[in-house]
């Protein structure tokens, strides 16, 4: 196996969105970026749920204390009250730079995940889908009401909009060297023992908890990087990080193949393209003299069914969870 | 009545074949026993013949009626009736509802109430403990009630995998007892055992499975040769 | 604050509660059906609701008369469920039940999507039955006559459910099949009939829930019924997922009390409600897997 492959693969399709995303108008920039943040959060599912075989129905709940922590410790102090009247004290007067909110926000997404982990990495299967899917809701409910550590129902509207397409990429990247530093290393394989062969990875010696918790902690950790990456792009709010940017980064993960590096960020950047595609034009848009107008919602229908396909027809996904440069020797 | 007919018996699970090239006949009339070691094959032979188990190579027949590629309740309609291994009875049901789920493989519309008279006669305790919830039950009264609920269905075939697995010895009695009294009302029995010595000596055959592949073929009168026998599973 | 507590109950509050309580235990009936037979968690089960309160919005956009309306409503949503069972569940048999929750919950936001370019973000009314938005006066109180009616209904829905599954042979068949499916198909139970029943089933109960929820809420829009599933959801999982009568007691109780308390309890306090039903549900899968109000011991792993 060609291993600088598997790492120099994905990260040319970085560079290379990220050169084509400089050089197009504002407008359309915007959706490269948003592609490559994307990029970021798929890559966080692939470290757990890939590794592991496991499914974290919730993982967006790390994104969005990604966004809160970024978010509340960058909007200047000036405009804090406007947005965010009831804030605590402390973090009322504390403000940081860009590279600190995102080096807390990935601290807190990790954090976060090690204490979700403690009890629910003894599950397995369904069970843990649907516990997964009750933290997502808990974050959901707790960021929208408690108001004392964020902008409650409020969007965040004054955080420095200092993602652009080089942040994203190089975030993008950074959470793909972390990913594929993982996986290569003995808790990444021991944990894809862990999926492929349950009982031999235990007669092996290898603790499947400890190994999960591990790899959901790192997760959690990229998850709230990314986070911090998205809210320093658009003004967010808790819907935002919610139940449609979970079908979105699942779908993208899915489609294309949820157990590899390369699957995960194929998928991100196919899914977006297609996304931003359809988004464009449901507002119209004209390709080769033919005017497209697509109702509002046909995004969702395409992703929603192309992810359901993926699942019915061909489960392994695009990439069919090989790695980028396994073509050749395997 | 009809004719049960394994011919050259291919079944293979993804990667490991779990039997090769197995024949064998069991008549009406007849018991029919399949002995070996653990892993033989033996219960994935009696799960192909019921559909349940992918099929390779060779033919299952009724008859002259193929049974492959038949969904199980497919074949459970044809004439064929498993008793499981480990009884797979309906714990939080009772057992007149087990009884009742049997007759799901019958082929003919009338005659419900006799069938289950008829096992009732063959096994009381069914009878006598219809109302109870089936969990309730003794492992021996579990196994004449998966047994009875086999039969409801009056099928041509009964297989049984394992029926005195977990059974007192004088529970394996009454067991016994009454799968000659099957054998005695024209069924064709394949019974799949690990107690090699009193299906030898019950059974009309005795085939021995090791690896998945028949190894010898013993009578009744061989049921005290135990050199033979040994030989056989070590092969 | 008990004795403040019990003052703010107040009879409306409480047959209110006791009526979200049935709907909510209709759907957890509607979906441990199915998930018995299919091991299949059918997340977009509040679509089925939402279809089926669209088609009574256009039975009285068209002026037809209300029992009209109502068989639209159920016709819509058994078509609907075939094609569900036929299209995705069919082709998924055999897949993890994780992987069947994650598509359901990709099928539930195309068929919102769907609603949404068929009827626009702003609904529709359906306006049929609005006379029994209207209060009765019993004993100098005043309470809504559909809340009455829910219960009612409830209570008959309950009782003809139970009728079905201990006094005919499909019923005892799906009884089996939740039960252990392999055994059932080799005893001649026949799959394909047994699932067809239990989506069916589980279709009408989604069109009566149709029914009684565009009487309260009239205005039909495309995320109808999104929230109430993944409550109800919860409700199942903490009542007991595998088992008919606990995942219907978790339905219950879960509307009840959802009822109860958002009624009663002044807003700070219940807007955290959705917290304490997940933590709720995360104990419950960590130390009582199988449910709050399953007996027996003879389980199966999620």
């Amino acid at each position: 196996m060609n291993r600088a492959a598997v790492l120099a693969g994905p990260c040319l399709l970085i560079v290379a969105t990220a050169l084509v995303g400089s050089g197009v108008s504002r407008a359309t920039g915007v959706y490269f970026i948003t592609a490559l943040v994307s990029v970021s959060i798929v890559v966080a599912l692939y470290v757990f749920i890939g590794n592991s075989g496991v499914l974290s129905f919730g993982h967006i709940s790390f994104v969005a204390i990604g966004v809160w922590t970024a978010g509340v410790l960058s909007v200047p102090s000036g405009e804090k009250p406007a947005i965010m009247p009831n804030l605590a004290e402390p973090l009322r007067h504390t403000t940081v730079g860009n590279v600190p909110s995102l080096a807390l926000a990935a601290l807190a997404g990790g954090l976060a995940a090690a204490l979700v982990g403690l009890p629910l990495m003894r599950l397995s299967g369904l069970a843990a889908g649907i516990a997964t899917f009750a933290v997502l809701e808990i974050v959901h409910n707790l960021l929208r009401y408690y108001e004392k550590i964020g902008p409650g129902l409020n969007t965040f509207s004054s955080v420095p909009e200092t993602t652009g397409i080089w942040q994203a990429a190089i975030g993008a990247l950074l959470a793909i060297v972390a990913a594929y530093l993982y996986a290569r290393s003995r808790f990444g394989r021991q944990l894809r023992a862990t999926r492929e062969d349950p009982p031999a990875a235990a007669a092996a010696g290898v603790s499947i908890y400890m190994q999960r918790l591990l790899a959901f902690a790192l997760s959690g950790a990229i998850a709230g990087f990314a986070g911090g990456l998205y809210v320093h792009l658009l003004p967010l709010n808790t819907e935002a990080v919610y139940l449609d940017l979970t079908l979105i980064t699942l779908a993208m993960l899915v489609i294309g193949g949820a157990t590899s590096l390369w699957g995960a960020v194929v998928g991100a950047l196919a899914v977006s393209a297609l996304d931003s595609f359809l988004a464009e034009a449901e507002n119209g848009v004209k390709i080769l003299g033919v005017t497209i107008d697509l109702p509002a919602g046909t995004r969702v229908i395409v992703v929603g069914a192309l992810m359901a396909l993926v699942l019915i027809v061909r489960p392994t996904g695009l990439t069919n969870g090989r790695e980028f440069g396994w073509r050749w020797h395997r | 009545m009809s004719v049960l007919t394994l011919d050259a018996l291919e079944v293979r699970y993804r990667a490991v074949q779990a039997v090769r090239g197995l024949s064998l006949e069991v008549h009406p009339g007849e018991i029919v026993g399949l002995i070996g070691p653990n892993g033989a094959g033996k219960s994935s032979t009696l799960h192909a013949i019921m559909g349940a188990a992918p099929i390779v190579g060779g033919d299952v027949r009724l008859d002259d009626r193929s049974l492959v590629g038949l969904s199980p309740e497919n074949v459970a309609r044809s004439g064929v009736a498993l008793v499981p291994e480990g009884r797979r009875i309906f714990a939080e049901l009772t057992v007149a509802e087990n009884l009742t789920l049997g007759l799901a493989g019958r082929r003919s519309r009338t005659g419900a109430s006799d069938a289950i008279d008829r096992v009732h006669e063959l096994f009381p305790v069914v009878h006598e403990f219809r109302g109870r919830s089936a969990g309730a039950l003794s492992g021996g009264q579990q196994q004449q009630l998966a047994i009875a609920r086999a039969l409801v269905a009056e099928p041509d075939v009964l297989l049984l995998d394992e029926p005195s697995l977990g059974l007192a010895p004088r529970v394996v009695d009454v067991v016994f007892e009454a799968l000659a009294a099957i054998r005695d009302r024209g069924i064709a029995v394949l019974l799949v055992e690990q107690r090699a010595q009193r299906t030898i000596a019950l059974a009309d055959r005795s085939h021995v499975l090791a690896g998945g592949e028949l190894r010898l073929t013993l009578g009744p009168e061989d049921a005290d040769d135990t050199d033979r026998l040994v030989q056989a599973y070590l092969a | 604050m008990t004795l403040a507590f019990f003052l703010t109950i107040d009879w409306q509050t409480l047959v209110d509660a006791l009526a979200l309580g049935g709907i909510y235990a209709l759907m957890a009936v509607g979906i441990g059906l199915v998930f018995g037979v299919l091991r299949l968690v059918n997340f977009a089960y509040g679509q089925l609701v939402m279809a089926g309160a669209f088609a009574l919005a256009l039975g009285s956009q068209w002026n037809w008369p209300t029992w009209l309306s109502i068989v639209l409503c159920f016709v819509v949503v058994l078509v609907l469920s075939a094609l569900l069972d036929r299209i995705v569940f069919r082709p998924l048999r055999g897949q993890s039940p994780a992987v069947m929750l994650v598509t359901t919950f990709a099928i539930a936001f195309l068929l919102q999507s769907i609603a949404l370019i068929w009827f626009g973000p702003l609904g529709k009314i359906a306006s049929s039955l609005a006379p029994l938005n209207q209060p009765w006066s019993i004993g100098g109180v005043d309470i809504r006559k559909i809340s009455i009616v829910a219960i009612v209904v409830t209570i008959v829905c309950l009782a003809l459910l139970q009728l079905l599954l201990t006094r005919t042979t499909v019923g005892l068949q799906m009884r089996a099949a939740s039960l252990d499916f392999q055994t059932a198909r080799l005893l001649g139970v026949r799959a394909n009939r047994v699932i067809a029943g239990a989506v069916l089933v589980s279709g009408a109960l989604a069109a009566v829930v149709a029914v009684i929820l565009t009487v309260q809420n009239p205005l039909v829009t495309p995320d109808f019924a999104l929230q109430d599933t993944i409550v109800v959801l919860a409700g199942v999982v903490l009542g007991g997922l595998n088992r008919p009568i606990p995942a219907t007691l978790g339905g219950f109780s879960i509307g009840f009390a959802t009822g109860l308390l958002g009624g009663a309890l002044p807003t700070a306090q219940s807007q955290y409600l959705p917290t304490f039903i997940f933590v709720a549900v995360i104990l419950v899968l960590l130390v009582r897997p199988d449910g709050l109000f399953v007996r027996r011991a003879a389980t199966e792993r999620l």
